[in-house]
């Protein structure tokens, strides 16, 4: 059974940005050095934020719900070698 | 240089399956790689590699130019050899120019004018003359190039301080070639969005429309396009990791070519991604292009993605038409898109009436861009129409293909963002250290730390998918595919080829280049060149020049440059 993005129940703004900061803070990425809301500056809080709340709606869930076929490649992050791959 | 089959593309030899596993072992080495930034150390660059010429090259009776820096390379490269010409002169041409221009295209963000002509009569000095293929040729490098002893900034404030110890591999092959490195180019910080300053003032203009900001001068290799369209430099490198090798190309009117990945090495190149990054040249031809690429690739200890490939075969000789003909170099099936050659769908009718009524007012109006854009895609089509008219008189057999399983879902934004979580990973110290270093462009890396292992795994076993059904699909029924868009090619690693189609009509903002898009096999460079260079014997378009700055209306004295916003970020980022 698949349970599409669409179909879960959305998070709130506060939510994601709770999520966003927590993420970043684990990582030691601090965005409170940025300006809060000011369109001059070449990024501020408020877009950055606004981006990455766009990025989460959109992307994780939506790879997630991509059905590969049973028969379709296996992960492919840590194959063991290298070969000769052409007929000569 | 042979690829062991004499008289065949490379694309007949290669073993696909084989490919689609290779890219699979490609994922893990990425992945357990590190890629060179500032405290890298160079791999050797593989000497004596550099292929010898053999194909018939112009001589000098047939070569017509104004001044030197309208030569092509091939031009410039047979005359200086033949004496007929100095690299002295040559660079003078194109310092000329710059100092002339730049202050409009701004196409660099250094100009090496001193270094150059000085590397100028070094040439002239060599003893038994010029002999290597590029002896002389002034070029223009993107700024994510490592440049021995040259400032490599990248457009960011990352690395404004940036002085790399060694050369890029790709470079050190052209500049062992006899290349002259004339200056470094403008580029999106980092190799993101259209060339802007790291703080998101856009910098470079499209050479065919110098004061029109509207007109996308293309991606993150436009300082590098700009620069080979205005005639500052007879060609120049860029990188490709969503389109900025092509996209630059087909807006300037030029030929680029992004190579299959490994083809060149990336050592020496600033990395956003370890899956994704390509390098090649943007050239005023097909014949520039292979010049060029032949010198760049080719194996390079320090990158394990360039090595165990097939040969590098004879790009030039791929440009070359078959003996006593016109016609293409091989039989080419090319397979055509669903809707490439529609006809557009006009604008709504409400839009026509409301740009009646808006004509009244002042503000250039939404519906008016929309009839614009209406009339532009009209122009396209018909050029495409004609463009594969014109290869398919050359012997070339047009094919429909419909779209693979899943293209959509696998090529759309989603899947395209599985890239970000590599480039965030490989600035994680200096997202750590202050995120303000990012200047303009810091969304993507901040979307890039988002997303969870499980989501990025899967993305790469979805780009197996792709490939998969790109090579059974696409590929099974023809040779090269047009294309409308880089990014699919980009995902899986595949080689494109842009090449100039035709033009838009003149408007007080100059004519607008019109372009294709054509992807290849693995391996498939020479088929591309070849068809590319068919195509630019039956046609001139390659050879147009856009007019200088001083023929266009200038803007008002003090005019400010439009600039782009952290929120457009994500949608320009390459």
């Amino acid at each position: 059974m698949t349970h599409s993005v669409q179909e879960a129940e959305t998070p709130t703004d506060e939510e994601l940005d709770a999520h966003i900061l927590a993420r970043l803070d684990l990582l030691g990425v601090d965005l409170s050095v940025l300006p809060e809301d000011d369109a001059d500056a070449p990024a501020d809080r408020r877009r950055i934020l606004r981006s990455a709340r766009q990025f989460l709606r959109s992307t994780p869930g939506a790879i997630a719900d991509f059905e590969f076929d049973p028969a379709g490649p296996p992960p492919s992050m840590y194959p063991s070698e290298q070969f000769a791959w052409t007929r000569e | 240089m042979s690829n062991g089959l004499p008289g065949l593309p490379t694309d007949a030899t290669v073993d696909r399956r084989a490919f689609l596993e290779r890219m699979t072992a490609l994922t893990a080495t990425a992945a357990l790689t590190p890629v060179a930034l500032v405290s890298s150390r160079p791999g050797p660059a593989a000497a004596g590699d550099t292929p010898a010429l053999r194909s018939e090259l112009p001589k000098a009776g047939m070569i017509q130019a104004t001044e030197p820096a309208d030569l092509t390379v091939v031009e410039a490269a047979q005359l200086i050899r033949e004496r007929d010409l100095s690299a002295e002169e040559l660079v003078q041409s194109c310092l000329d120019r710059i100092d002339r221009w730049d202050g409009d295209y701004r196409a660099f963000n250094l100009v090496l004018d001193e270094e150059a002509l000085a590397s100028a009569r070094r040439t002239a000095a060599a003893p038994g003359g010029a002999r290597t293929p590029l002896a002389g040729v002034p070029l223009a490098i993107k700024d994510n190039f490592y440049t021995a002893g040259v400032p490599t900034t990248a457009n960011s404030y990352l690395f404004e301080d940036f002085v790399p110890a060694f050369d890029a591999t790709a470079w050190a092959r052209l500049r062992d070639a006899g290349a002259i490195l004339l200056g470094k180019t403008q580029m999106g910080p980092l190799a993101t969005t259209a060339a802007t300053t790291p703080d998101g003032e856009r910098t470079t203009v499209n050479a065919w429309s110098p004061f029109d900001d509207d007109v996308s001068p293309g991606g993150s290799s436009s300082g590098t396009a700009t620069s080979v369209a205005a005639r500052m430099a007879a060609c120049g490198t860029g990188t490709q990791t969503g389109g900025s090798i092509t996209n630059p190309s087909n807006a300037q009117g030029l030929t680029g070519i992004k190579p299959t990945m490994g083809r060149v090495s990336l050592q020496g190149i600033l990395p956003l991604t370890y899956t994704r990054d390509h390098v090649g040249p943007l050239a005023r031809d097909a014949r520039d292009a292979a010049l060029m690429l032949q010198i760049m690739a080719g194996p390079d200890a320090a990158d394990p993605r360039s090595l165990g490939l097939p040969p590098v075969p004879d790009y030039v000789a791929a440009t070359e038409p078959p003996r006593g003909s016109r016609e293409l170099r091989w039989p080419t099936r090319i397979g055509v898109w669903p809707g490439y050659l529609d006809d557009p769908t006009p604008p709504p009718a409400r839009d026509r009436e409301q740009q009646q009524g808006d004509r009244v007012g002042s503000t250039p109006p939404r519906a008016e861009r929309g009839q614009e854009a209406f009339a532009r895609r009209q122009v396209e089509v018909e050029a495409r129409r004609e463009m594969l008219t014109t290869l398919e008189a050359m012997g070339a057999e047009l094919i429909e293909i419909d779209e693979p399983s899943h293209w959509s879902t696998l090529t759309g934004w989603p899947f395209n963002n599985v890239r970000l979580p590599e480039r965030s990973e490989i600035f994680l110290e200096h997202l750590r250290r202050d995120v303000r270093g990012f200047g303009v462009s810091l969304s993507p890396w901040i979307n890039g730390l988002l997303l969870p292992g499980a989501e990025y795994v899967r993305g790469q076993r979805a780009r197996l998918v792709l490939l998969k059904s790109i090579l059974d699909d696409v590929f099974s029924r023809c040779d090269v595919v047009v294309q409308t868009a880089p990014f699919p090619f980009d995902m899986v690693g595949l080689p494109l080829i842009a090449f100039p189609i035709g033009f838009e009509a003149a408007s007080t903002a100059g004519p607008r280049p019109i372009g294709a898009l054509f992807g290849g096999l693995p391996y498939a460079e020479d088929r591309l060149l070849a068809l590319a260079a068919g195509y630019q014997r039956a046609t001139d378009w390659h050879r147009r020049q856009p007019a200088e700055p001083d023929s266009f209306e200038r803007p008002p004295s003090g005019r400010r440059r439009s600039r782009i916003d952290a929120m457009d970020v994500m949608e320009l980022a390459e």
